[in-house]
């Protein structure tokens, strides 16, 4: 049951951006083959033409020597390919059988009434598991198990149709290391078992243990395919980044006093998520947080910011004990916050411009809780102009502006608070180059006015780029700081990957 | 032309296009008798519409409106009978009808509460409201109206004033109080921020469930109130009084454009749907339209009004 998956020139251009050129390749079966790449580099676009997702605008694929063509999921389907996504795919309040199972139970007659075998389903379930290695009870629900169970049951399920080959999207980025160990057994028993699988991670470290070659792209390009046993990490990392140069940044005034921080952090706990993080933030600076996705960046910006709570620890702003924040005293303290997820929480997609410029500054404004569309006004021009934002009226819904501009609405809700301190949480995620560099002025120009701001990035080239001083993050754990002026990518992101 | 300023003011258009209809074909319409009995027909459950109109824009909903009608009346009663001997009737009434809203408001706040702390929806905590006010109503009166209100108390509810029912003065000022809040107060703003987005207005720094919390307080107020002006009209405490009042309410906000998914709606659109209900009912009634056909007719123009107001909305994002 495995499979040689052979691409030739296969091309996806989606309007005038190319997602991936001229991608040839032969995957050879029974392998793990891990593929390699930053964010956009094309590794999804080439797992969803394989998937049946999206079409190839040119170029063909071949399995097993033979055309194939997916004009759907379904006909992957078809064709024995597998795909285990991302996100979990599972019905959490129904069993692991039915689950497995969903939508082909399998059936039987009596009386003449057609009805569910579930006998039979879960003897199909049992072999299944036997098979695989597992020890999971096939009448337990799904909501009970898990995260790594759950995992390992969207494995399971995918096995079921007997794949000739198995796509796995981040399969781990959910999952405790046990769980990974787990996992990585699974794989290697397919392996044997002669299933040919393509895995996508962005957890380095995996590749070494899991991985029999790896495949790297590079802004839609092939930079190479090479034997994992023949390679070092430097050299996998070195490939995904290319010979890009220092980041290049303005000079900016570097009087930044180490004294009398404006922040400061001790011991923030919140077990498992992050543990003892202690940091300063000093006046004026650009601290960036970096780390891997799931590193625990966010979930350590917004317990300060009390969006959600910590066990322990202590939150000192401007010389002042903060106790139990939470977004409302927060703010008035004069911290703002632009979420990661800004189409989701960080506007209200419905509401005018205006509404939105001048939603967290409505207590400030309004004192005594009256407050006229004349009074916001001001504000709302402002920062319309402040941050060349592009609108035609600010009576238009938010959702029709671009991303850029909507970024800029999230961050000018802010700026009308006249805020000591911002948290910039993936400011450039869904945003155009021109708009990306847009926000990183925005952000030094109010750096040099006296704001003191951290920012977040899962784009590592860009916290080089805007940081002053970058401060390492690991799995909950604040491993160091980086100083972004003598740091390369490459090292950066090793440091991410394996710590400093 | 025309089209957009359909698009801008479709219920009212509709509203102008029936009542001129109404006007040359209802016999009796436009008189201005009936046109005082229409408004007097529609205050009191306007003046909880106006306030369920914060509750659903802030994207909760009360459903207990109809027995907290009643409820509130029978205490009202309740009160004046027991203290009228020793207080005299005004203060005793006075006393019963503050109670009835400072009862309400608290149980609204209740509801507010329960559904921050144990996250139950207030569809739920309301739905069961509406059984136990009922009961509660019952218990108070025992199964009988309470009559103990002196005839003078029926101006409150029934009378005139410089040719208007007096209640229509009511329902003008709570139009005119909840309009001011939803426009030109941090509060309303928030209401439409929380009903919008939960969590950017969270993270905005808003007090999401005081703000909750103090729009179904206030309906509860609302509802006493409208509860107190029924007392009034019929001169008793009664528990069977406004039954099925929430749906017509909640009809009304609907049909006033107000989404129920919480962050769109005006208090001015409600007007109109109140408007709307009381002018369609009426005249159905003088058209000698049977009670039955008025039931469908009534229940349509619920479903008419969120086709028409999804079909503006998809066609302005068009445009």
């Amino acid at each position: 049951m495995s499979a040689i998956i052979e691409t030739q020139g296969l091309t996806k251009i989606y309007g005038n951006v190319v997602a991936l050129d001229d991608f040839s390749h032969t995957f050879e079966p029974s392998r793990i083959h891990a593929l390699m790449g930053k964010n956009g580099s094309g590794k999804s676009t080439l797992v969803k033409m394989l998937s049946g997702v999206t079409q190839p605008t040119r170029g063909n694929m071949m399995l097993d020597g033979r055309e194939v063509s997916f004009k759907s999921p379904h006909d992957a389907f078809e064709a024995n390919i597998v795909t285990v996504h991302q996100e979990l795919s599972l019905v959490p309040d129904l069993s692991v059988t039915e689950n497995i199972f969903l939508g082909r139970l399998p059936r039987t007659r009596t009386l003449g009434i057609n009805r569910i075998n579930w006998g039979q389903a879960r003897r199909q379930t049992e072999e299944l598991f036997a098979r695989m290695g597992l020890d999971i009870d096939p009448k337990a629900t799904i909501s009970r198990l898990s995260v790594g169970q759950q995992q390992t049951v969207e494995i399971a399920k995918a096995m079921s149709f007997n794949p000739t080959l198995l796509l796995l999207d981040e399969p781990t980025s959910a999952l405790a290391t046990k769980e990974v160990e787990m996992l990585f057994g699974l794989l290697r028993n397919l392996k044997d078992q002669g299933v040919t699988m393509m895995y996508i991670s962005h957890r380095m470290s995996e590749l070494a243990e899991i991985a029999d070659t790896v495949t790297v792209l590079r802004d839609g390009q092939h930079v190479g395919s090479i034997e994992m046993g023949a390679s070092s990490l430097d050299n996998v990392v070195d490939m995904m980044f290319g010979d890009v140069a220092r980041a290049t940044r303005p000079a900016r005034n570097t009087a930044i006093p180490k004294e009398n921080p404006i922040l400061q952090v001790k011991g923030l706990t919140r077990a498992p998520v992050f543990q003892d993080i202690s940091f300063e933030l000093r006046r004026g600076e650009v601290l960036g947080l970096a780390g891997m996705l799931g590193a625990g960046r966010t979930e350590v910006l917004r317990a300060i910011f009390g969006a959600d709570p910590y066990d322990e620890g202590e939150i000192i702003m401007d010389g002042q004990r903060v106790d139990t924040p939470a977004p409302g005293s927060m703010v008035d303290l004069g911290l703002g916050y632009t979420p990661e997820n800004r189409k989701e929480v960080g506007l209200v997609q419905d509401h005018s411009i205006h509404a939105n410029l001048s939603m967290a500054s409505l207590s400030k404004l309004a004192p005594h809780g009256f407050i006229t569309k004349a009074v916001e006004a001001p504000g709302v021009a402002k920062q319309i102009e402040q941050l060349q934002i592009k609108v035609d009226s600010p009576a238009l819904p938010v959702s029709s502006l671009s991303g850029g501009n909507q970024q800029k609405v999230v961050i000018g809700n802010w700026l009308n608070i006249d805020p000591k301190i911002m948290f910039f949480d993936e400011p450039s995620r869904g945003v155009d180059v021109h708009a990306k560099q847009q926000i990183f002025q925005i952000i030094w120009e109010q750096a040099a006015t006296g704001l003191s701001s951290i920012f977040v990035s899962t784009e590592l080239e860009e916290m080089l780029e805007v940081c002053d001083r970058i401060l390492v993050m690991k799995e909950g754990r604040l491993l160091g700081e980086i100083d972004p002026s003598r740091t390369t990518l490459t090292e950066l992101y090793t440091a991410c990957m394996e710590g400093l | 032309m025309a089209l957009s300023l359909f698009r801008r003011y479709p219920m009212e258009i509709i509203l102008v296009c029936m009542y001129t209809y109404l006007m040359f074909s209802a016999p009796g319409f436009a008189t201005l008798d009936n046109q005082m009995n229409v408004l007097r027909n529609i205050t009191m459950q306007g003046i909880i519409a106006f306030g369920m109109t914060m509750v659903i824009v802030s994207g909760e909903i009360d459903l207990s409106v109809g027995s907290g009608v009643a409820f509130s009346g029978c205490v009202t009663a309740w009160i004046a009978r027991a203290l009228t001997d020793t207080l005299g009737p005004w203060p005793a009434i006075t006393l019963g009808a503050i109670a009835a809203m400072v009862i309400l408001f608290l149980v609204g706040v209740l509801t507010g509460k329960v559904r921050q702390h144990f996250n139950m929806p207030t569809f739920i905590t309301t739905l069961g409201l509406l059984t136990v006010l009922s009961g509660a109503a019952n218990l108070i009166t025992d199964g009988f109206p309470i009559t103990s209100f002196p005839f003078q108390f029926n101006f409150l509810g029934a009378g005139i004033l410089f040719g208007i029912p007096f209640p229509v003065y009511i329902f003008a000022a709570v139009f005119g109080f909840v309009y001011f809040l939803m426009n030109y107060t941090s509060f309303g703003r928030a209401l439409y921020a929380v009903g919008g987005n939960l969590e950017a207005a969270r993270l905005s720094g808003i007090d999401v469930w005081k703000t909750k919390t103090l729009a179904l307080g206030i309906t509860g107020v609302l509802t006493a109130m409208a509860g107190v002006l029924i007392a009034s009209q019929i001169l008793s405490g009664s528990a069977s009084a406004a039954r099925g009042w929430e749906l017509d309410v909640i009809s009304a906000v609907i049909i006033g454009g107000t989404s129920l998914f919480g962050g769109k709606g005006t208090v001015r659109g409600t007007l109109i749907g109140v408007l709307f209900l009381g002018i369609i009912v009426n005249g159905m009634t003088l058209l000698n339209v049977s009670e039955y056909w008025q039931l469908v007719v009534r229940g349509g123009l619920i479903i008419g009004a969120v086709l028409l107001n999804h079909a503006l909305d998809r066609s302005a994002k068009k445009h």
